[in-house]
């Protein structure tokens, strides 16, 4: 077994020196949100640990995280793959393939059981015996178990892996199913959205390796760090949104001067993201900074809610009309209305014929 | 079987061994190859298997076409944007939407975006390490490596002491012993043909194309919001211009614009000065690496892509032309028409789904999906443990498009084949430059080679292409036009109850339709045909074998167990599963119970 | 606490007049309707909100004050249902009506059968009761009581994403946002519990009108002065 070289010692040896060295974990605990006391406990794990195996499978998916991952700025996805973990397996990445690909898998159980960080990209779909994803001539179910099997953690990337996402959309042909309904024995981190910002994926796999524990997880199992308040909550639109001032149509008059894009269905009240405050691409925008409201990539079966350009979402059924609870809601106080006027009607009548009826009750 | 001749010209054996290479890495989805190869090691039977189906068009039925864009844009996240823009172009048509000049720039300068980037990762990070030894690398003198950059482009980051640090980053890279995405691979085999100088030159730029292909992108981020998966919108584009009223701060403005204008510059001079030199620097050591070709020098099919004229979808506007080319006759080019229900066609004999008539071709508009996972009697293995596949049986999650029943090669050597036999200047200039340095001959494009060269160069031309969009926008904004979007007919009410729309064009890794059928407003239909789908295509109901599996034909390699020839070949296609195994909807019918035999 | 109907013979007895509602019970009714109506009206302005203000942000706060007032509502609507519960365990026995059903009482299901023949015209007489009859029973339990219930559970979970995680609300009801399918159900299912009350409401009204116009007994005075008063 080669020896696992600590993350500090790959630092020092690309030239970079203890004081830029402290600079990056300070700046880091800073990224993270964290105290500047936190910038001597991330240079300590950095010091002491080897870099951590990640292994990174893809099920039904688009490749989309991997795409958001490499887009990442701070740190750079280069830095992260050659200095901070060792990216094992990664069928979009690596060199290797067919069975010399597939041999990694084995010889990373052999040498890191239950020491690998299992990243998750997309889905297994459970029809068919699992063959609507076929991997080395097998279901990708069996390889995902397998390697979950012998792993320390899960990292759920994106709404595939978190929540289902795209294929899982009604009807859900392929039964795509999300990896925590898969794998129930191990601790899965989800980091949900149609990518997942880049920043939060770096961010979140560096801080399992330099704290060497799980973030701490909100009721869904996401990293609170990033997914604990909703996009709404810090958009810099909100206070075009707390006036009362909306985009009504795209491209009108409120578009042109950045008002709320609530009423042309922006999600952002409603889902759980840091892209209003982390922003996409480095930081320079995100899709309601650009002009179109969010569509709630990082919630659960944001696919099934309903119209991404109505503010009041339906029922979700299907090829039928559409049927918001304003429409749905509207026709039965309306039906009430209307049965309680031909209720009255035929009450009079009903008294009327049957003369002095003596009638009990009550209201 | 042991030796046939397909209808399409091709001699397949499959006599001697059989190797199978499943995953195929570095792609976008799940590809097995298999091949059988002769007592020479040259391959003489090809198979092209898609691993994986997600169903979206099923998915889509129903929902409201105003959305689809959204969801086709999952269908990949590598060339994202391009099923979203398709999308987009097939509910306008349907609808008659007319979308502004404006909207017309912005979507090219996106797409532009995506062909410069997507070739130039695809280059580096998902081919270069079929031709460059990384461990060879760490045998380079930084010195010599100096000398060669500086010989073949100013790119400024060429001095010794550069190159020295890259090399001793690779080096403690490799000693420690993690060797990460590197482990495994084929370094120190024959077929590896570059001096470690060159390969040095080509790690290092693998390494700042990876930090620069996040910029390019941030094109997509300006208009759409965020890269990858950027937001569109049917009518137009969702981001407004506001240049000189108040509340500019909040649209598309002038501190917006400039910083598109700067990141055209810099792709512009990474392009030219990085990867088309390194591109003709690797090329120049494989020259005798003539394999490949297969269908490219017979038939070949763009749909045409980026259109000068807003909502002008033909020849007068596309400035990478539609046209098909048969048996490699470059003096004739036949006009495509999606809508015509005799050309394009789907084929599903070889592939896991049933149709009716299970031999008929069916037009998308009239594409069924119905999956049927149908196993041959030749199969080694068991139904959830594939060793070799039957090819003579059901084989693909992907079905076989066809053009007037002819296999089709699709893709950036498609596209230049096809506007340099249309006469397209830029084109022709770019190909000829380039072959006379190489001093090669134009059919020297029908290879593994020749599709990596024309994607370099349609990078340099989709980059440089963007300044023109760029600049061309700019006058129609100071001509006083800022409209970005048309909603005149948002409403569905101003919908036709039932209608027919179709949207064509080109996605990097080439031809790309979508059509739709619209009723009482919501999706009845939704059917795309993805250029994968075309390259990886299983056979059709006449035996013809797709671009994939012609192209590996007649290849050798230099070691069966190390399948680097087929790795380059199909990787050459620049391959995306996730886009090629989607689905047609049935009209109404239910999916079927699948049966195994 | 069980309230047992009065038996036949008392309910045949004639009588002019009978303390049904106690004074807290009034005043949460009142208060409650009056909630009901701001928490409908800000409700609906917040999932569809008025045309665009123009000017500057900065000079308005139309959606923050629509949110302002509906969470108070909100708050006299939660704290009214507490207060409500209480007084159902303290008070009269028909203050509690409207928190169960005598669901394993024959005799209610046979009432109930009646009524709905009543109100269909099919019988003449409805079957006796005092406050509520089980008809009007079973509609204020579901209408009044459970619906009240899931508007307040839904209503408190979305108000405590604006609390953030770990608050108070959040603590208390942050589960009901994954158990109804994420934030935007919940605000979906949250106003489709709107529509309902509303559609009771219409029809409350109308029968308490109604009980007034056409029965012997008074209603909607008895909802004011507490006081059920038999005509004749």
């Amino acid at each position: 077994m080669p020896t696992r070289d600590t993350f500090y010692e790959v630092m020092r040896r690309h030239g970079v020196t203890r004081r830029s060295f402290l600079k990056f974990c300070s700046l880091t605990a800073a990224g993270l949100g964290l105290g500047p006391e936190f910038a001597g406990k991330i240079a300590h794990a950095l010091e002491t640990k080897p870099r951590t195996p990640v292994i990174w499978l893809h099920g039904l998916e688009c490749t989309c995280c991997t795409e958001s991952f490499i887009r990442s700025g701070h740190p750079l996805a280069g830095d992260v793959v050659l200095s901070m973990i060792s990216l094992d397996y990664d069928d979009t990445l690596m060199a290797a393939a067919g069975h010399q690909a597939e041999e990694l898998l084995e010889q990373t159980i052999e040498k890191y059981d239950g020491q690998y960080i299992l990243a998750c990209e997309g889905n297994p779909p459970l029809n068919e015996d699992g063959m609507y994803c076929i991997q080395a001539g097998k279901p990708y179910v069996e390889k995902l178990r397998h390697m979950a099997d012998h792993c320390k953690a899960i990292v759920a990337w994106g709404s595939c892996a978190s929540w289902g996402c795209v294929q899982a959309a009604r009807p859900n042909p392929t039964r795509a199913t999300p990896i925590h309904k898969v794998i129930l024995d191990k601790p899965i981190v989800k980091v949900p959205g149609c990518p997942p910002i880049a920043e939060v994926m770096t961010g979140v796999l560096t801080y399992m390796i330099a704290f060497d524990e799980l973030p701490e997880l909100d009721r869904q199992g996401r990293p609170k760090m990033f997914y604990s308040q909703r996009l709404h909550d810090k958009c810099y639109r909100r206070p075009h949104f707390d006036a009362g001032q909306f985009v009504e149509h795209f491209d009108d008059e409120g578009a042109r001067k950045g008002y709320c894009l609530y009423k042309v269905g922006c999600k952002g009240p409603t889902t759980y993201n840091a892209c209003s405050t982390v922003e996409w691409n480095g930081g320079l925008s995100w899709p309601v900074k650009s002009g179109h409201g969010c569509l709630g990539c990082a919630e659960d079966n944001f696919w099934d809610k309903g119209s991404f350009y109505s503010a009041v979402t339906d029922f979700g059924v299907m090829g039928g009309a559409e049927a918001t609870a304003d429409k749905v809601g509207g026709i039965l106080a309306g039906a009430a209305a209307i049965g309680v006027a031909a209720h009255a009607a035929a009450s009079v009548v009903s008294h009327m014929t049957r003369g002095k009826a003596q009638e009990t009750s009550h209201d | 079987m042991t030796e046939i001749v397909t209808p399409n010209g091709f001699t397949l054996d499959d006599a001697g061994q059989r190797v199978v290479v499943d995953p195929i890495c570095r792609i976008e989805g799940h590809l097995r190859i298999e091949v059988n190869v002769d007592d020479d090691n040259i391959i003489r039977n090809a198979v092209s298997t898609g691993n994986m189906w997600r169903g979206l068009e099923v998915i889509l039925k129903g929902r409201d076409p105003r959305d689809a864009w959204a969801f086709t844009e999952r269908i990949c996240g590598v060339c994202t944007g391009v099923h979203a823009l398709l999308s987009c172009r097939a509910v306008e048509d349907a609808l008659a939407i007319e979308i502004p000049k404006n909207a017309n720039s912005i979507r090219n300068l996106m797409m532009l975006a995506q062909y410069t980037q997507d070739h130039l990762v695809h280059f580096y990070h998902l081919h270069a390490l079929d031709w460059v030894d990384v461990v060879s690398a760490l045998s380079a003198d930084p010195r010599a490596t100096s000398e060669l950059q500086q010989s073949i482009s100013n790119w400024p980051k060429s001095s010794p002491g550069y190159f020295r640090d890259v090399q001793n980053k690779i080096k403690r890279f490799v000693e420690s012993g993690q060797l990460g995405p590197f482990a495994n691979a084929y370094w120190g085999s024959p077929a590896y043909k570059l001096p470690p100088e060159a390969n040095l030159m080509a790690v290092t730029h693998y390494l700042e194309a990876l930090d620069f292909q996040k910029e390019i992108v941030k094109i997509h981020t300006i208009f759409g919001g965020r890269n990858p998966h950027p937001n569109w919108l049917v009518g137009g584009m969702p981001c407004s211009i506001n240049v000189n009223e108040t509340g500019a701060t909040g649209a598309i403005n002038m501190a917006w614009l400039n910083q598109v204008s700067d990141i055209i510059n810099a792709s512009i001079d990474f392009i030219d000065q990085v990867y088309i030199p390194d591109l003709k620097a690797i090329a120049s050591f494989y020259t005798d690496w003539t394999f490949g070709g297969g269908l490219s020098g017979k038939n070949v099919m763009s749909y045409g892509e980026f259109p000068a004229l807003a909502n002008n979808y033909t020849n007068e506007s596309w400035m990478l032309p539609n046209g098909a080319i048969l048996n490699g006759d470059l003096s004739t080019v036949y006009d495509v028409d999606p809508r015509d229900p005799e050309q394009i066609q789907e084929f599903v004999t070889h592939s896991w789904y049933s149709y009716p008539n299970p031999d008929q071709g069916l037009h998308p508009w009239d594409g069924v999906t119905v999956p049927n996972f149908e196993l041959g009697p030749n199969l080694k293995g068991t139904k959830t443990n594939i060793e070799a596949i039957d090819e003579q049986a059901k084989y693909s999650w992907l079905k076989a498009p066809r053009w007037r029943g002819n296999a089709m090669e699709v893709g950036p050597l498609a596209r230049f084949l096809v506007a340099y036999a249309r006469g397209h200047e830029e084109v022709k200039e770019l190909v000829d430059s380039t072959l006379t340095d190489l001093g090669l001959p134009i059919t020297a494009l029908f290879s593994t080679l020749g599709r990596t060269a024309a994607r370099g160069l349609e990078c340099s031309w989709s980059a440089h292409k963007m300044r023109g969009v760029f600049d061309d926008m700019m006058a129609n904004i100071k001509a006083g036009d800022v409209s970005t979007a048309n909603m005149e007919k948002w409403e569905p009410a101003t919908w036709p109850k039932d209608t027919k729309g179709v949207g064509i064009g080109e996605a990097p890794r080439g031809a790309l339709g979508h059509w739709v059928h619209i009723k009482d407003t919501k999706l009845e239909n939704y059917q795309a045909v993805v250029p994968t789908t075309w390259n990886a295509s299983p056979r059709d109901s006449q035996g013809n074998i797709g671009a994939y599996e012609a192209a590996l034909l007649g290849t050798p390699m230099a070691d069966p167990a190390q399948p680097l020839e087929i790795l380059r070949t199909i990787h050459s296609f620049d391959p995306c599963l996730a886009c090629a195994s989607h689905v047609m909807s049935p009209d109404g019918q239910e999916l079927a119970v699948v049966k195994i035999r | 606490m069980q309230s047992t109907p009065m038996s036949n013979a008392e309910m045949r007895a004639p009588r002019k007049a009978l303390y049904v509602f106690e004074a807290p019970v009034r005043i949460w009714h009142w208060l409650h309707a009056l909630s009901i109506i701001v928490l409908a009206a800000t409700g609906y302005l917040i999932a569809n909100p008025l045309p665009s203000i123009g000017g500057e942000a900065s000079q308005h706060f139309m959606m923050g004050n629509l949110r302002m007032i509906h969470f108070i509502a909100g708050y006299v609507f939660g704290i009214g249902f507490l207060v409500r519960i209480y007084w159902g365990i303290v008070g009269n026995k028909y203050s509690r009506e409207l928190f169960y059903l005598p669901i394993w009482r024959k005799s209610w299901w046979k009432d109930l059968w009646g009524e709905i023949l009543f109100y269909s015209f099919i019988r003449r007489e409805a079957p006796p009761s005092v406050a509520h009859n089980a008809l009007a029973q079973a509609a204020i339990w579901f209408f009044n009581t459970v619906l009240g219930l899931f508007l307040i559970f839904t209503g408190f979970a979305l108000y405590s994403e604006g609390l953030g995680l770990e608050s108070w609300a959040d603590t208390w009801f942050g589960w009901v946002i994954p158990l109804l399918g994420g934030s935007q159900s919940v605000r979906m299912w949250h106003l489709f519990g709107m529509w309902l009350i509303l559609f009771f409401a219409i029809i409350h009204i109308y029968m308490a009108v109604r009980a007034d116009v056409m029965t012997r007994q008074t209603s909607v005075s008895a909802i004011i002065s507490g006081w059920r008063h038999y005509r004749d």
